[in-house]
């Protein structure tokens, strides 16, 4: 961590001086400290999206114990040990609209790396046009998970059809607000780009919420990998 | 780091002496006094809760060795360096002591490890079960009434204590077990989480619906003829306080004489219906099908009652007149089955008729 | 030393002071507002409690008409006191305390932090609308299904939900106040406070915000599972749907024992502010001090099925030896406070009197608990009032002495006012005389076997003069309130002008004036060692 100043002051406090204080004094004036962070590195912004990132792998962590908890547990209304429960065997085909939603979704993630890469070489046109397409890819994920639950509702699966219908609906429906949530995000970055808010040094939020959506998306992979083959 | 000891008006050796007279003079008091046996369990009545009782002895000295030597310190810190008006000085600026630092995180440690491992040994013990045990009982807790199922070496059911309590008039109720013998308890719950808990067993073992619980125990031969208390533990809704029970420990005599007599009540037929009025009532969901009820003055009267909830859900149906004051009282059924209950006759008023176990199971006997 | 304000904002318009406090995002007055949000709710809290002890105190129900009222009232008590009182309470001290202890104009987030602060009254409205919605939530704090579920003679009606929600938002606010903490540690120190010269109150703020971070959102999934059995016809801990009623307790533990560490480090972070400044020597052991912390935190993780010994369904030696190895790191932080005492100058301010009392109480129940760690001991202690005493000793005796040790000591900076000594060892007589006499005898109660949650018992059980004892005490606590009360009111008045520095104290907060300016500071001493201000006012010769 770069911190000259206290690597003058640590050896030898004799040498401290007035000069020395002084710059003590101005690296910290109230506004610097405030606009800025006072030490290098990770910006505070990403470093708080990390953490709130962690925090949420940990709700996850939480939804998916229940889950493998649930699936050891079951055994159906016959005394038979299976999962998908044998009246829903079928219903989950990963070779649907689902994969199309996956790809789309991973597809986004590519974008908006592409939109990263854009604002740091200050291409805003190219970062305005990536972000854009990744926000319609975002919506169109959402759009197609209504399409499927939809599908998944005339088939007889909901919330209420046992630890199965529980479990499936819960985790993807928590992804599916993380991916609402991140939509907003994404929206709001795209309107503050075209208002012109970022550059190539000033793109801390782009950052934050790239982060974030690549979560989403890593998040996505895991859960369609255990719900649909394992 | 300097450690050169500095003068004081108060020698250290004389303040520590204090202190150290005073807490041993405390401890003793307290031990004198009889009152220092508030500070452990009652005395076990089980092979298992001995062990436990053995166990909780050691802890307990380790304890109050550690709490004595730390408040010990503590006191004497605070009566022997208060600043003084000559202290202009600073004290020493100790930072540390590596040496001490390591070698109060290893006893620590050397302590805990041991008290691990002899916690190890005796759960070894407590928590063992027998393949054959000499017994077994299957307790069924359900909101909010205990009852106790009597099963044969096969596992069958050869018998149900449904009144949970004993009764000191009758000398009915409450779960038996001979003396000197294993006894095995599987513990089950229709509803929400209960727990199986007598002091003098020092155990309990919560009954979580959806999961069998086993344990195993072995009262006393010296213990013959006593009743304990037990209770729930685990708190399951508005009757937990009243899911009390009672363990009855019995001669292996006596227990096959008590035993006897209720597979023969089990097996008995229902008393036949009397003549006269008969009303039908019908408890299912933990509610009464009806509110009200009518019977004729000063004449008996019975009712028809069926129980359709699970089995482990029991009701009963009680009277008490407007103050509270239960008049007649009849034994609880267990959810799908059904009983004649008969009563003797009221003086024209209102009453109300109830659940003993769901104090939400109320309505309105008219007699008139 | 600096007394000039750099504050661009209100040097060119004025606004209301009312108005000017809602939408501060200055993190000292969303720390008092923390402080006065948390500290309301201790006196809801308290008399919640008092309510309890009045109904216990004679057998038989006569206070209360109805047990399910008796339910509800020991519910809201733990859960306010828990998560709406010592959890804001210490996050309000540390919201206060750490930007100054570590130089930083602010938090890192302040309008985050604001948000933290004001979802805090929301959910504690959410949870006090409940008596008003048809009763509470009913199921003790920890909420276990199939109790806590829909259903007759279960959790029915709206309380319970309203409890699922209050608890969720609270959980938000404490996650984002971590996150905060954790970045301003981070990020924002002032040049020279590298990680070992932090203050030890810092240091444990940030291992708790880490316990915050990794583990509320956990409590916050078995939550949300929670709301869809109950509301959406889920079935996670339904066990006659193909749920386990373990589950939840499994997932809630995994959060609310780690949480037990986010309620007392911080605690001994104040305790270990106040006894090095008021015995005049630096904290012996500094850095094993922080280790043992870390590693408090650490083991916090891996203990939380001791909560769960009796249910049959836990690896009983694994979580019973990781229980009692939590017993050293906690042991070398008493001998360090001990030590710091010993061959000290003690001066028997009331903050220092508060800081022996959590000595003296935390240590009985770090004693008290160790008997619950060895499982056959357990087994006959579990869910009796050996355990409510327990739980006491460790948040009442530690951290609400801790939280008081802070409230003296820090009120100064706070206020630019001393509060009056006198009040304050009346204070503190009277609540640990209290405390004790409400407390110890539940050790002696859930030895002879009385389970707790239970509304009544036999009069013939031989528990009547321990559970009159308790309330008697628990009156006592409550008047120990009053001096206080009136001491703070009284000196906000017109007590003693406090100055920058009137304990001649140890850390950053002191170089500034009481209360410090918008931004803090304009000025930093220079940061060569864990105590600046020290090293400051007696040079180097000091170490």
């Amino acid at each position: 961590m770069p911190d000259t100043a206290s690597k003058v002051t640590e050896g030898a406090a004799s040498i401290v001086t007035a000069d020395s204080h002084a710059i003590v004094t101005a690296d910290h004036s109230p506004v610097g400290g405030l606009a800025h962070d006072a030490r290098g590195g990770i910006s505070n912004p990403i470093l708080g999206m990390l953490l709130f990132i962690s925090s949420e792998v940990m709700f996850f962590a939480g939804l998916f114990a229940a889950y493998f908890s649930t699936r050891a547990n079951f055994v159906d209304a016959n005394g038979v040990k299976e999962w998908p429960p044998s009246e829903f065997a079928h219903i989950l085909n990963p070779f649907s609209l689902i994969l199309v939603a996956t790809i789309v979704l991973i597809l986004s993630s590519v974008t908006l790396q592409m939109a990263i890469w854009a604002i740091r070489k200050d291409d805003r046109r190219g970062f305005i046009r990536n972000m854009a397409v990744t926000f319609i890819l975002g919506i169109l994920f959402l759009v197609m998970q209504a399409i499927d639950y939809s599908w998944l509702f005339a088939d007889g699966l909901t919330m209420g059809s046992g630890p199965f219908g529980t479990t499936y609906f819960t985790l993807t429906g928590f992804h599916g607000a993380h991916v609402f949530g991140g939509v907003i995000m994404l929206g709001v970055v795209l309107y503050r780009g075209l208002t012109g808010q970022f550059s190539s040094r000033h793109h801390d939020a782009v950052e934050a919420a790239s982060l974030y959506w690549h979560f989403v998306d890593v998040v996505w992979i895991i859960l369609f990998s255990i719900l649909y083959f394992l | 780091m300097s450690t050169s000891p500095r003068k004081r008006p108060a020698p250290d050796v004389f303040v520590a002496g204090l202190v150290l007279l005073i807490l041993v003079a405390l401890v003793v008091a307290i031990f004198l006094t009889g009152f220092g046996n508030t500070l452990y369990p009652p005395d076990a009545v089980t092979a298992q809760g001995r062990e436990v009782r053995g166990l909780y002895n050691i802890v307990f000295a380790i304890a109050v060795a550690i709490f004595l030597l730390v408040e010990g310190l503590i006191v004497w810190s605070v009566l022997r360096y208060r600043r003084r008006p000559s202290d202009t000085e600073l004290p020493v600026q100790t930072h540390g002591n590596n040496m001490v630092e390591v070698i109060w995180t290893v006893i620590p440690t050397v302590i805990v490890l041991y008290m691990f491992v002899i916690s190890w040994q005796t759960l070894n013990h407590v928590d063992a079960v027998s393949a054959q045990p000499d017994i077994r009982i299957h307790a069924i807790a359900g909101q909010f009434q205990w009852q106790f199922e009597y099963l044969d070496q096969d596992g069958k059911k050869v018998a149900t204590q449904l009144a949970p309590a004993y009764d000191v008039d009758t000398g009915l109720g409450g779960m038996a077990v001979p003396v000197g013998r294993s006894v095995q308890v599987t513990l089950d719950s229709p509803d929400v989480i209960h727990a199986f808990y007598v002091p003098q067993f020092l155990f309990k073992r919560d009954v979580v619906p959806g999961m069998t619980n086993k344990f195993e125990f072995n009262v006393d031969v010296t213990e013959a003829g006593q009743v304990f208390r037990g209770q729930c533990a685990e708190l399951c809704g508005t009757g937990h306080r009243k899911m009390l029970f009672n363990v009855i420990a019995l001669s292996q005599g006596d227990y096959d004489t008590w035993l006897r007599a209720l597979i023969e009540k089990s097996n008995a037929t229902p008393a036949p219906l009397p003549s006269g009025t008969v009303l039908n009532v019908t408890a299912e969901g933990i509610k009464f099908d009806s509110a009200s009820l009518e019977v004729p003055a000063d004449a008996p009267f019975a009712i028809a009652f069926t129980n359709k909830d699970p089995a482990g859900v029991t009701h009963d149906i009680d009277i008490q007149d407007s103050s509270g004051t239960v008049l007649q009282k009849q034994e609880t059924i267990d959810g799908g089955t059904s009983a004649n209950y008969t009563y003797t006759p009221l003086p024209a008023g209102t009453y109300t008729f109830f659940c003993s176990i769901h104090a939400n199971m109320t309505g309105t006997l008219t007699v008139k | 030393m600096a007394t000039h304000a750099l504050n661009p904002a209100t040097s060119t318009y004025s606004r209301g002071v009312l108005y000017d406090w809602l939408t501060t995002t200055d993190h000292k007055k969303i720390g008092i507002m923390y402080v006065i949000n948390s500290f309301l709710f201790f006196l809801i809290g308290g008399i919640l409690a008092l309510v309890v002890r009045t109904e216990l105190a004679a057998p038989g129900l006569q206070f209360l008409s109805d047990e399910h009222v008796y339910n509800e009232m020991f519910t809201m008590h733990a859960t306010m006191m828990i998560f709406l009182f010592v959890i804001p309470m210490l996050a309000g001290l540390g919201n206060y305390i750490v930007p100054l202890q570590i130089g930083a104009p602010d938090m890192a987030f302040p309008r985050i932090n604001a948000l933290s602060l004001w979802m805090l009254p929301l959910g504690g409205i959410l949870l006090i609308s409940s008596f008003f919605t048809g009763g509470t939530a009913a199921a003790g704090w920890t909420s276990y299904p199939p109790l806590s579920l829909d259903g007759p003679l279960k959790s029915p009606g709206s309380g319970q939900d309203l409890w699922i929600v209050a608890l969720i938002l609270i959980g938000t606010s404490s996650i984002l106040g971590g996150i905060n903490f954790l970045v301003t540690i981070f990020k924002m120190r002032a040049p020279g406070m590298t990680l070992f010269r932090m203050p030890i109150m810092v240091w444990t703020v940030l291992v708790t915000s880490v316990l915050v971070v990794m583990a509320t959102p956990v409590i916050t999934s078995a939550l949300v599972m929670l709301f869809i059995d109950r509301n959406y016809g889920g079935h996670f801990f339904d066990p006659f749907g193909g749920g386990s009623a373990v589950l939840y307790q499994n997932i809630f533990w995994f959060y609310s024992h780690p949480a037990v560490y986010v309620m007392i480090l911080p605690a001994m972070g104040v305790i270990s502010e106040v006894l090095p400044v008021f015995s005049r020597k630096p904290l012996f052991g500094y850095k094993a001090f922080i280790f043992a912390t870390a590693g408090i935190g650490a083991l916090g993780f891996s203990v939380w099925a001791h909560h769960m010994f009796t249910t049959g369904a836990v690896f009983l030696p694994f979580f019973s030896l990781l229980t009692f190895l939590i017993a050293v790191p906690t042991g070398v932080k008493m001998f360090n406070w001990v030590f710091t005492l010993f061959r000290g100058q003690l001066t028997f301010s009331t903050p220092l009197i508060f800081a022996i009392g959590f000595l003296t109480m935390f240590l009985i129940g770090g004693i008290n608990g160790a008997f619950s760690a060895s499982v056959p001991v357990d087994f006959a202690l579990h869910d009796t009032y050996w355990v409510v005493a327990h739980i006491h000793y460790v948040l009442f005796g530690g951290s609400v002495f801790g939280v008081f040790a802070g409230l003296y000591y820090w009120f100064p900076k706070m206020t630019g006012r001393m509060l009056d000594e006198s009040l304050g060892k009346i204070h503190f007589v009277l609540m640990f005389v209290g405390f004790n006499l409400t407390f110890f005898p539940m050790h002696m109660l859930g030895l002879e076997g009385m389970p707790r949650r239970i509304a009544d018992y036999a009069a013939d059980a031989g528990w009547n003069n321990w559970n009159m004892a308790a309330t008697i005490g628990g009156f006592v606590i409550a008047t120990s309130i009053l001096p206080f009360l009136w001491n703070v009111f009284a000196s906000l008045r017109n007590g003693k002008i406090a100055g920058d520095d009137p304990w001649e104290g140890n850390t950053l907060e002191w170089a500034t004036s009481s209360p410090p300016p918008p931004y803090n500071f304009d000025h930093l001493p220079e940061i060569r060692s864990e105590r600046p201000v020290f090293d400051a006012r007696h040079g180097v010769e000091g170490h």
